[in-house]
């Protein structure tokens, strides 16, 4: 990819959209720009760099995770049940539930956390259906299934998005 | 349909980088949905509002500064000299004419600097590491190596920075090729203590000046190089004062 169009160019172009997405999880600008170009170091540092097809959905797939990591070492107060499931959902990976998160993804060795984390916020927080979220997430909707179980075995999850 | 598009999908929709038999499903679904076409209104003058607030040429040397070295500003150091007008046409005799690349490490295709002290009616070449004191004057020059667009940034031991190519504007300079370029500019050398190092940056795209300014600012003492992505080609070197402790 040429040097312009990597950096300024992307900016450009992908930056407010970062940047956007980053407010909506964060609410905060400050911490929003913050988490927005921590989103672009890390793009920028992902072996792959831009040349994806779809640049946009991969930025904001790292946008949502770089968000998650700040929640849960901000400690913010929610301000709203929709915050504070965004909450809930960044702390799938504190170290106290880690062990939790393991036994639960035993069965399905390609998971990880940070894979259910982003299942979760699209389907639940976003408002995407399991279509949406497979064809997002390059997953079946079976897989996407799965993982949504995985998480709603969660407890404190449960009685946040439990059917 | 009553559920709400998500704006993830309107953001992809607005970049038109959702596959097209997507793309022409969510373009059904906003014409019956007057909500979801106001908020990608909204997106659209978002996006122009922020880019203002927030521009490449500010955010981007943020985000390379991030990649390698906290930054800090630094107040110019350097000190243009008006009347170097004779010295630069030594250099370029001594350059053009006394054996053309023959005295260059350009180091195979690697762009590299040229600096040059003056001494009185005539130019002294000067080495990598080379000892020089307060008040010398001193010309850059560069070889290319075939790049496009090249920077010229120094680093004192204060940790000043100083831009030397281009001295204007807010883009890295076109180069030229084929020959040792001098700038044509001399520079006297002021008090700042230990050493003074040039570093040249050059790429095939032009790239803002303030990329490299940025990093620069954060380097630590002696460091060689610049914490710059693999795009940019960089060359050093090394002027040495007085009582320098490495």
């Amino acid at each position: 990819m040429a040097l312009q169009e990597s950096i300024e160019g992307f900016y450009r172009r992908y930056g407010p959209l970062v940047y956007r997405r980053c407010l909506a999880l964060l609410r905060d600008e400050e911490f929003a720009l913050d988490a927005m170009q921590e989103t672009f170091v890390r793009l920028l540092q992902n072996p792959s760099g831009g040349e994806v097809n779809h640049p946009s959905a991969l930025l904001l797939r790292i946008a949502t995770n770089v968000c998650l990591n700040q929640i849960r070492s901000r400690k913010r107060k929610p301000e709203d049940p929709l915050d504070e499931l965004v909450h809930r959902i960044a702390a799938l990976d504190d170290p106290e539930s880690r062990s939790l998160a393991r036994a639960l993804l035993g069965r399905l060795s390609f998971l990880d956390s940070e894979g259910l984390r982003l299942a979760a916020v699209l389907h639940w927080v976003d408002g995407m259906t399991l279509e949406e979220v497979a064809r997002e997430l390059g997953l079946s909707v079976s897989g996407v299934r799965k993982r949504l179980r995985l998480i709603q075995r969660r407890a404190r999850i449960w009685q946040e998005v439990g059917s | 349909m009553n559920r709400r598009i998500p704006d993830w999908l309107l953001e992809r929709y607005l970049l038109d980088e959702l596959p097209e038999d997507r793309r022409a499903e969510l373009r059904n679904r906003l014409e019956e949905d007057a909500e979801a076409r106001t908020r990608l209104e909204r997106m659209r003058a978002e996006t122009e509002v922020f880019l203002a607030r927030h521009p490449p040429a500010v955010m981007v040397p943020r985000i390379l500064a991030r990649m390698g070295t906290p930054s800090r500003s630094a107040p110019l150091r350097l000190v243009p000299v008006a009347a170097a007008g004779a010295l630069a046409i030594a250099l370029f005799l001594v350059v053009r004419g006394g054996g053309g690349e023959e005295g260059i490490r350009t180091k195979g295709l690697a762009p590299a600097l040229v600096v040059h002290r003056s001494l009185g009616d005539r130019a002294e070449r000067l080495n990598d590491g080379a000892l020089v004191e307060e008040g010398d004057l001193v010309q850059l020059g560069y070889v290319s190596a075939g790049r496009r667009y090249g920077a010229i940034v120094s680093v004192d031991g204060s940790g000043n920075v100083f831009r030397h190519l281009p001295l204007e504007g807010e883009l890295a300079a076109p180069l030229e090729s084929g020959r040792t370029v001098i700038l044509p500019h001399a520079y006297e050398l002021d008090d700042a203590p230990d050493f003074e190092r040039f570093f040249f940056v050059a790429a095939d795209e032009p790239f803002p000046i303030e990329v490299v300014l940025e990093v620069a600012r954060g380097l630590p003492a002696h460091a060689r190089r610049l914490p710059l992505p693999r795009d940019f080609d960089q060359a050093t070197f090394l002027l040495r004062k007085p009582g320098e402790t490495r």
